[in-house]
């Protein structure tokens, strides 16, 4: 399992501009005013095929989450022996598998269940871990140390060894999965945001609002969270990607929806007794992972600011 | 990936093995042309197999799994031996047996001048250790426990005389003492608990335990001095092959290429994707169906589903058989006929109760009121026609087959849900009754099978009525001492199982071995385990 680390700008940068964090893209077609902002689109997406082909790949995969049968009209779980491991070609775009039954349906028809697992694993790490790092960053003192160090328990253990201990004792289905991935990445989250609520919280505005009276949690909640939120809501793009890998690997290993769900691991996982004759079956389901990390990682490289950046 | 670099070592160790062969067969180069038949045995060699799991447990009285029991049956002898051919009971370290009229004593004659590995003498006394201690045995023991039940003790009349005795009829124990599991144990063994057992046990077979490492790797070596062999051998004497090593490779295709690449002798568990290149490499498939319960569906008699018998027979006439073996099983693999595999003496063909009928399967479903609803899915009285099957899986095909016939059911309007379950919960799931329907297979070459499986009286997982003509069929056939009549009571209960559709045989597990060109005589016994003392290996 590759774990990948979120780049160390997201970690301890220092953003020039408390308001506009990671997401500086909004302010620049204002600036440039609607008719430049076109051309300057352009110019940006043109300088960057590997972006636009992202965007592309990330359409495709929400099309085939949530309008599945517009992809592939096919039922996913009916194949017809007689039809079994036919390589790639015309009427089969990614090959049949071992039952007949058609790849690319069952990898479109399979979209929604492991986007649905990523999304639930991202969202329980990105409450949780910001919850936590909030509290952490804002409260300070005893309170700060002592989860805080039980952050550092969480990271000490191997995330894909943390979801398997909870998987095990959770049981198996997508949603079980989820939630499994998603408090292994409860630690990540809890940090940056502990990160950044502890510079913003020293930060004149909040001083201010403090001394004009504030409630302590309206200040959190108007002032600290919303200036905070930047570089979190870039690391939550990013660990989409690893969640996604994350899930998969969960159901590779049978822990995920029961057959005949076709869960992108699974898939993978039904392909592995036929590689040597029929390396589609296994290949197809892996490269639409592949494609659809790598995709979510770009995105998120370009969200961090490379629209700022870029002229 | 750690599987593959364990690889290299032994890789190196090919390398060395096939320069000694070079230099033997310079030296005799007057034999030349034995490529394309062997010729005659040779003693030596190490035969290097790869089987997909491991059970965690060395010794031979407590594994249950085939993929374990392919090792340590090497390294015991058992009392009796089966014929795989006609299911006749031979000599083993028994010279001779005979029981009392209800088959409640058995009484045997031991041979002389066997001994375990650690000198101690295979007599008596130390059948009567082996015996003593089974029924003390933890929940692996299920096998052993389940052919010496009703023990009630052993008399030992001499050195070599013993008499077992029971408190009931047991006529199926004669056929259990030809398996692994009452295998013989030096005494030292029997005595260590469980767990000790599992890290390595003595015995008195072909070969010796040299080294168990779990989920990795069995080394066996051979057994100087070894001369007692059962009557079933074809040469007298030691094994011919000097080593033997079961290595764990869990993919398919993984153990197929190294056995194309001649880095391993044999496989065990050959895929039906995996036939056509081996068979291109030169490797022989050697196949035999396991004799005992086939895989199929049973219900759970206690649920309202499992209750009710217009779904149990539309499952049964609702399965294609015939295009599920031609899809996922290998070619050898045959559909089953029966409550009991073709292979188990007494099994009686019940084709005209199972054969694959969809017509027959929805009228009968129409009739007792189950109607298609308008996703096709049929119900009756507001609930829809779902059947959860329990399943482990304990070997690769089990899942695309379940698919399968997911998708055939789904033809006749009946819902199948797959639930996965790890194999080790499937006996705590069978005890609680904590389930709907179960995929199973049980492997015996007797058809007391049933009786352990079925009987309302045993541990009837599956909550069959009691009181019933298949109860009175079951406990028959365990008390005919006759063949004939303990044939036609079998044959009465496999009837009676199918017409009631009581269970729902599917497919014959059949072991498919993979046995690359310079291995020989890899023999199957008659529960499709293999017997390695006749193996060798030409160079």
């Amino acid at each position: 399992m590759t774990t990948l680390h979120p780049p160390p700008e997201l970690r301890d940068r220092t953003p020039p501009d408390p308001a506009g964090t990671g997401s500086a893209g909004r302010e620049g077609p204002r600036r440039a005013g609607r008719s430049g902002g076109g051309a300057r689109l352009g110019r940006f997406l043109r300088r960057r095929p590997g972006l636009v082909a992202a965007v592309v790949v990330v359409v495709l995969v929400l099309t085939a989450a949530f309008v599945p049968a517009l992809l592939a009209p096919g039922d996913p779980a009916v194949g017809d022996t007689a039809q079994r491991m036919l390589p790639p070609g015309p009427g089969h775009w990614f090959g049949t598998d071992h039952l007949g039954r058609d790849v690319w349906t069952r990898v479109v028809h399979g979209a929604a269940l492991s986007l649905q697992a990523t999304v639930l694993a991202v969202a329980v790490a990105l409450v949780v871990g910001g919850l936590v790092g909030l509290a952490a960053g804002y409260a300070g003192g005893r309170l700060d140390e002592l989860l805080m160090r039980g952050v550092d328990v969480l990271l000490a253990i191997p995330a894909i060894l943390l979801s398997l201990a909870l998987i095990t004792a959770l049981g198996f289905g997508t949603v079980k999965v989820a939630i499994a991935v998603g408090i292994a990445g409860v630690a990540s989250f809890a940090r940056v945001t502990r990160a950044e609520t502890l510079r913003v919280r020293r930060s004149l505005y909040v001083e201010a609002a403090r001394a004009v009276g504030t409630r302590r949690l309206t200040t959190l909640w108007r002032h600290v969270l919303p200036n905070a939120a930047g570089p979190v809501t870039a690391l939550a793009v990013l660990e989409f990607g690893l969640a996604i890998l994350a899930v998969s690997a969960l159901s590779f290993l049978g822990y995920g929806a029961p057959p005949p769900a076709s869960e992108w691991g699974s898939l993978v996982a039904d392909g592995r007794n036929y590689l040597a004759v029929a390396w589609w079956i296994c290949a197809m389901p892996g490269l639409v992972i592949a494609a659809t990390v790598l995709s979510v990682n770009r995105i998120s490289r370009a969200l961090d600011g490379e629209w700022g950046r870029s002229v | 990936m750690s599987r593959l670099l364990r690889f290299l070592p032994a890789g190196r160790g090919a390398v060395l093995l096939a320069a000694t062969a070079l230099t033997l067969t310079a030296c005799g180069s007057g034999a030349g042309g034995a490529q394309a038949d062997a010729g005659p045995p040779r003693p030596g060699g190490t035969l290097v197999v790869a089987v997909s799991s491991d059970q965690g447990c060395a010794d031979p009285q407590q594994v249950t799994s085939n993929d374990s029991i392919y090792a340590l049956r090497q390294v015991v002898d058992s009392l009796t031996d089966q014929d795989p051919d006609t299911g006749e009971i031979v000599p083993w370290l028994a010279t001779s047996w005979s029981s009392n009229a209800d088959a409640t004593a058995w009484t045997f004659t031991l041979r002389p001048g066997a001994t375990f590995s650690d000198g101690v003498p295979v007599d008596a006394a130390a059948v009567k250790a082996n015996f003593d201690r089974v029924p003390e045995l933890g929940a692996r023991g299920s096998l052993p426990k389940g052919y010496l039940a009703g023990y009630a003790g052993t008399d030992v009349a001499g050195p070599t005389e013993f008499t077992v005795r029971f408190d009931e009829p047991n006529v199926q124990f004669l056929q259990g003492t030809s398996t692994h599991s009452l295998g013989l144990l030096s005494p030292d063994s029997a005595a260590a608990s469980d767990d000790e057992r599992c890290a390595g046990v003595i015995g008195s077979g072909p070969f010796t335990l040299e080294r168990y490492v779990t989920d990795d790797v069995t080394v066996l070596a051979k057994r100087p001095g070894y001369d007692w062999g059962s009557a079933l051998f074809t040469h007298p004497g030691e094994a011919y092959l000097d080593r033997a090593e079961f290595r764990v490779v869990p993919e398919s295709g993984v153990r197929a290429g190294s056995l194309q690449a001649g880095e391993i002798d044999a496989i065990a568990s050959v895929g039906q994707q995996d036939e056509a290149p081996l068979i291109a490499a030169g490797a022989e498939l050697p196949a035999r169906a396991n004799p005992g319960i086939p895989f199929g569906i049973t219900f759970n008699h206690d649920t309202p589903l499992g209750a009710d018998p217009a779904v149990r027979e539309a499952l049964a006439r609702g399965i294609d058989r015939d295009e599920l073996v031609a899809a996922v099983y290998p070619s050898q693999t045959r559909p089953a006929t029966s409550a009991l595999a073709s292979t188990t003496p007494s099994h009686a063909d019940q084709t005209g109760h199972l054969g694959h009928d969809p017509a027959r399967a929805t009228a009968v479903l129409d009739a007792a009121g189950w109607l298609p609803g308008p996703d096709g899915i049929r119900a009756k009285g507001g609930q829809r026609l779902t059947v959860p099957l329990n399943f482990a899986q304990n070997i690769a095909t089990t899942k695309p087959a379940l698919e399968l016939v997911q998708q055939q059911l789904r033809r006749i309007g009946v819902d199948l849900q797959l639930v996965e379950r790890q194999i080790s919960e499937t006996a705590v799931i069978q005890q609680k009754g904590d389930f709907v329907a179960l995929w199973a297979n049980l492997t015996r070459a007797d058809p007391d099978i049933l009786r352990s499986s079925y009987w309302s009286g045993g541990n009837n997982f599956y909550r069959f009525p009691a009181g019933g003509p298949l109860d009175d069929a079951l406990v028959a056939q365990a008390a005919a001492v006759d063949p004939a009549e303990r044939t036609r009571q079998a044959g009465e209960a496999q009837r009676l199982l199918a017409a009631g559709h009581h269970q729902i045989p599917v497919v014959e597990l059949t072991t498919v071995l993979g046995v690359g060109p310079t291995a020989h005589d890899v023999a199957f016994d008659a529960s499709s385990r293999i017997q390695l003392h006749d193996a060798w290996k030409s160079e």
